[in-house]
């Protein structure tokens, strides 16, 4: 059986992703600061149409994007059945299926999967600084169950079926195989035993020393900084922050009572399942 | 080809090849060369799978006997020979539309290419002087832009996405491609050139064929330069040289196909035509693609003072 496979580290933008994956990147190298110039490296989005081009030898810009879609879960067997090594991608589309009804993730070419999860709330605010949109906006982008992130008719990736908010969560906690659920704010409150289980579900060496190293060298004053010095470009809109306030909670002095109490209209069960409400 | 055929086919010409197709091709230029039997023949009729294939991937099989058929569900398959000088295409439907030639002008005739020895590029190509210059780079990286732009300057165009290098005779000659730019609509935008009444490659996509009719350059052309353009903001402006190394080390994103002529069994060929076309003049470029009108003038002179 060949060794190479992917671990998909997913969630809904703005809860954790990238942190995750600047967390394990400095584990793999000892607990060294990330090079904010390398780290896409290690963890590359999923479904980006050169993954296409390079297995399908085809111009992925003459595919229409149901051609694209249909197309994807044979993207990912044929590039695990090419990896020597597991590999990591940053997914945010929600768990689901092709248009033919395949799994959008072959569970064959899947060797696990972090599921990082956090507050709507809290991701409520952060995506409407990302995206420089109103709150409300924001709020009615997590309730459509259509949601697409990424411009479909831009060039270079793939539409991004996220769902609703609670949509994409239900989606990943269904996934076959079952992802590690990871919330963000037990992340804040103890990243080092969070990293450490991650990095175990991962199959990933997780010495406390570098686990300790790898935790230090990603705190979030120490992600701004850099941010500062070199600038880090995720998707945000120009002139935002990426790493803007790394908090848990940080809604309750941003949004008004109805913008709350929305949320949680929309999405209660959800929220309760997660320990939310 | 009895005279029966010659009615029913295109007489066209690609890449410096006598085109005959059964497969309408308006986009191509007429044959205007000598009374040469044609070099690649393009037939309608069937194209079931390959019962044997040696390489079975979900658009491509290779046989044994080196014989592929590249296929999209619902636009059409084709058959290319062994030997690179016939193709059989079974459309799904009218074999008039655009979306049946699109694949057959990409992938399709990069493995008639590859075949015949010829060298693919992902490049556009436009004439400087009595010279060639190959702009390079991956899809999305700006070719057909910067090529529409060069147009506009007065450069005439050999390929918008796929520049044909012939090695055979020492020098590298860049081959004539086809007199149209494939551009997006937010590309067209900018250049403020209207969609009205174009090809859509696809019709649900918004990616148009723009016909080229008085800046098309048809006759083979020595190449002078290779400039592979790199969409990144952080790179450095203007034009360096890389070293051999890692001139090779963008052999990925320079190769049109590149992994489909390994999956070809021509590994050693293509090392050895990009080495040579890379010696032959002079190493890879690196330019940081143009986002500017300011800087696509700045471009200008580089890419004279290559072709000189």
């Amino acid at each position: 059986m060949s060794t190479g496979g992917f671990y998909w580290i997913a969630s809904y933008p703005k809860s954790g992703n990238t942190w995750m994956r600047l967390l394990l990147a400095s584990l793999r190298n000892g607990g060294n600061a990330p090079d904010f110039d390398r780290t896409f490296g290690f963890a590359p989005l999923a479904g980006q149409l050169g993954d296409f081009e390079q297995a399908l030898d085809v111009e992925p810009s003459d595919l229409t994007h149901e051609e694209l879609a249909e197309l994807r879960p044979d993207i990912t067997l044929l590039l695990a059945s090419d990896l020597t090594e597991p590999q990591f991608r940053k997914v945010h589309d929600c768990w689901g299926r092709t248009p033919s009804g395949r799994m959008l993730f072959p569970p064959e070419a899947t060797l696990g999967a972090l599921y990082l999860v956090r507050d709507p709330r809290d991701v409520a605010v952060s995506w409407a600084h990302h995206s420089s949109r109103p709150i409300d906006n924001a709020i009615d982008f997590m309730a459509r169950a259509s949601t697409i992130a990424a411009d479909p008719t831009r060039y270079g990736r793939m539409a991004q079926h996220l769902s609703s908010w609670s949509g994409h969560v239900l989606s990943w906690l269904e996934a076959e195989p079952r992802p590690l659920v990871v919330r963000y704010e037990d992340l804040l409150a103890d990243p080092a035993a969070m990293l450490a289980r991650a990095a175990s579900h991962c199959g990933l060496g997780a010495e406390p020393a570098a686990v300790d190293a790898a935790v230090a060298s990603t705190r979030f004053e120490a992600l701004r900084e850099a941010e500062a010095e070199k600038g880090f470009y995720n998707g945000q809109t120009q002139g935002q922050r990426f790493f803007r306030r790394g908090e848990a909670g940080g809604w309750r002095d941003t949004l008004t009572p109805v913008q709350a109490d929305r949320i949680a209209r929309d999405h209660g069960t959800v929220m309760e399942r997660l320990g939310y409400l | 080809m009895d005279s029966a055929d010659a009615c029913r086919s295109d007489d066209r010409s690609l890449y410096g090849l006598r085109v005959a197709s059964e497969v309408p091709a308006p986009d191509l230029p007429s044959w205007t060369g000598d009374d040469r039997a044609p070099d690649l023949t393009i037939l309608l009729g069937e194209a079931p799978p390959l019962a044997h294939a040696v390489v079975d991937r979900p658009l491509l099989q290779i046989g044994a006997d080196g014989q592929c058929r590249f296929t999209v569900r619902g636009v059409a398959a084709y058959l290319v020979s062994p030997d690179g000088r016939a193709i059989v295409v079974a459309p799904e439907g009218e074999a008039d539309r655009a979306e049946v030639r699109a694949f057959l002008f990409g992938s399709v005739l990069a493995i008639v290419c590859m075949r015949r020895g010829l060298l693919p590029l992902h490049a556009a190509c436009v004439r400087i002087g009595d010279k060639a210059v190959a702009i390079a780079g991956q899809s999305g990286a700006g070719k057909s832009t910067l090529a529409a732009n060069l147009l506009r300057r007065g450069f005439p165009m050999l390929a918008d996405d796929v520049t044909v290098v012939d090695l055979s005779a020492g020098t590298p000659l860049a081959m004539p491609a086809f007199p149209r730019v494939k551009l997006w609509r937010d590309a067209m935008n900018r250049l403020e050139l209207p969609v009205d009444g174009l090809e859509r490659a696809r019709p649900t996509l918004e990616k148009y064929h723009v016909p080229v009719e008085e800046g098309f350059c048809a006759t083979p052309t020595p190449l002078a330069g290779l400039v592979h353009l790199e969409p990144d903001p952080k790179a450095p402006m203007g034009l360096r040289r890389l070293g051999a190394m890692e001139g090779l080390a963008r052999i990925g994103s320079i190769v049109y196909r590149q992994p489909l002529m390994v999956r070809l069994g021509l590994r050693d060929q293509q090392m050895d035509q990009f080495l040579r076309l890379a010696a032959a003049l002079g190493g890879v470029r690196a330019l940081r693609r143009p986002e500017t009108p300011a800087e696509l003038d700045a471009v200008v002179p580089l890419m004279s003072a290559l072709a000189s």
